[in-house]
């Protein structure tokens, strides 16, 4: 047990130790790169500072993380839940994908974020709009990316599935869903991206909570500490749902390319 | 007697007006219950089409095609057909892959262990049921696309050049296989082949596709002695039939 997880730290160490070396220099750069070229900290703090700083209003950030957090995961689940079967409908259905799919196709090319305002001032400072815009700016990337997954089984599978005599359901569950999945999540990968840039930029616009409405209150009060610190918090929050969605990815879609390692 | 397959002044077109590309036939051809018949052309004569619209998962454009006869107007699932690209899906094993034939077709896959054993062994590969298809090579592949494709014991065989990506020797060992397996059941089998030598090798009848659109340029009665090994292969009526096969293909200026 222990040597397995010496092994696999070792295993990671070997893979990522580049990386944190330029990680580690990208910040002692910052750190003293502010005091080589003078400064002043009200532009931009050192990284030492952000984290001193900000403990003392950790209670707020934490808190407000929460409420970021949970808008932009509540708006990409209902995204998901609702444009993976639709996606669905759209690929099996000739009439939908001569409707909807053209109409998804040109709203895809409209700026999502351009209606924040509209909902804000229809639905007020809430929990709501903020879900509204975080589902639109993720559900379009998901649908999209669905429609192309269960409508590109290869033309031998599709014969081979005829071949069988096998019924629709059953065709679906053990050939098309299995193969539609690596697609699907490409889409939500990039709805995982979205997601929280959909719920700070919706709290930018109006709200009286969460971490966009505080690195909007601290950039006023000239507090650049606590503006990164909310960034760093958003950024941790991005992490943490692309996260999930790699790790729903490493579990149900094991064989996929992406996820193979070359032993 | 019906035949097993029976074709009809069969015909395909592919696309419509200036876009049309006539793709096979008109040909017509029967082969009998528990017969080897070889389908041999250039690349792009047809052959595949012709397969697929014997299995029904192609439309003819005119002429009728009756199997075992039934008139072929669907997807016929009375046979087995082994496609030219590969049908092994990447999130099952070799193994997985097999019993996949079974499941869609709502067969008990309990009843079949024995089955699935002795055919992945005959192809070599019981040392990889339970490997992905990504580890396997392109060969390996082919055999476990093989064993898929024949696992539920069909008595109508339609192969699209099964040992196409095989190298010179497992392409020998498996030829052997197929003879036996096929000497042992005498299961009608339709074989696509660019090779002379298997066509003649493995079949009864061989039938010499003309290039694009595919007409049945001439069919062969292969008359050589059962099963037929290596010595058959360096026979002088062996080599006979293969240079008849090559001088017609010489007119068409394909080799
Ligand atoms: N879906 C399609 N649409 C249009 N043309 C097609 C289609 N499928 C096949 N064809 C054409 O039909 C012809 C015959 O194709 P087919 O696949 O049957 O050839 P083949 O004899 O199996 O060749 P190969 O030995 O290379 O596999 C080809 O010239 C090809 O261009
Ligand atoms: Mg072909």
């Amino acid at each position: 047990m222990i040597p397995g997880l010496l092994e696999k730290l070792g295993q990671w160490f070997s893979r990522s130790w580049m990386f944190m070396c330029f990680f580690a220099g990208f910040f002692l750069f910052w750190e003293y790169s502010i005091g080589w070229f003078d400064v002043p900290r009200y532009i931009l703090p050192r990284p030492t500072e952000i984290i001193t700083k900000s403990a003392a209003d950790i209670d707020r950030l934490l808190y407000y993380t929460w409420v970021t957090g949970s808008e932009s995961f509540t708006g990409y689940i209902i995204a998901i839940v609702i444009a993976v079967p639709l996606g669905l409908a759209i690929a099996f259905s000739s009439i939908l994908r001569r409707t909807i799919y053209p109409f998804f196709v040109s709203v895809e090319m409209v700026p999502k974020i351009a209606f924040a305002p509209l909902f804000i001032s229809w639905l007020g400072f809430g929990f709501l709009p903020k879900i509204i815009i975080v589902f639109l700016v993720c559900f379009f990337p998901i649908v999209l990316n669905a429609i192309l997954a269960f409508s590109s089984l290869s033309e031998e599978l599709t014969r081979f599935c005829s071949a069988t005599g096998a019924t629709r359901t059953r065709a679906f569950l053990k050939v098309r869903l299995p193969a539609a999945l690596p697609q699907c999540f490409v889409g939500f990968k990039y709805g995982a991206i979205n997601a929280t840039v959909g719920a700070t930029i919706a709290e930018f616009i109006g709200s009286d909570q969460g971490l966009g409405f505080y690195i909007q209150i601290v950039t006023g009060n000239m507090r650049p500490d606590l503006a990164f610190a909310a960034i760093f918090m958003l950024t941790a929050l991005g992490l943490f749902l692309f996260g999930l969605v790699t790790l729903a990815e490493r579990l149900l879609v094991p064989w996929h390319i992406s996820q193979r390692r070359n032993k | 007697m019906t035949a097993a397959v029976d074709i009809q002044s069969v015909t395909k077109v592919f696309n419509e007006g200036a876009a049309a590309v006539a793709a096979f036939g008109p040909g017509d051809l029967r082969v009998e219950a528990g017969e080897f018949v070889s389908l041999l052309g250039p690349s792009g004569c047809g052959k595949s089409t012709l397969l697929l619209m014997v299995a029904g998962l192609l439309e003819s454009s005119s002429g009728a095609i009756t199997v075992k006869g039934r008139r072929v107007s669907g997807p016929r699932t009375d046979i087995g057909i082994m496609f030219q690209d590969s049908t092994l899906v990447p999130w099952r094993t070799v193994r997985g892959n097999i019993e996949l034939q079974l499941e869609l077709r709502n067969l008990d896959v309990r009843g079949y262990e024995d089955r699935i054993r002795s055919l992945l062994q005959q192809v070599n590969l019981e040392d990889f049921a339970a490997s992905a298809p990504y580890e396997l090579s392109g060969g390996m592949r082919q055999r476990a696309a093989f064993c898929q494709a024949l696992v539920h014991d069909p008595d109508t065989l339609l192969l699209d050049e099964p040992l196409g990506k095989l190298d010179a020797m497992t392409r020998e060992s498996i030829r052997r296989d197929l003879q036996n397996l096929w000497l042992d059941k005498k299961q009608t089998v339709l074989l696509v082949t660019h090779s002379i030598e298997e066509a003649v090798q493995l079949s009864n009848r061989v039938v010499v596709i003309s290039p694009r659109p595919g007409r049945i340029e001439k069919i062969l009665e292969i008359d050589l002695p059962w099963p037929r090994d290596l010595a058959t292969k360096n026979s002088s009526r062996f080599s006979e039939y293969v240079m008849e096969i090559q001088l017609i293909f010489q007119r068409y200026g394909v080799i």
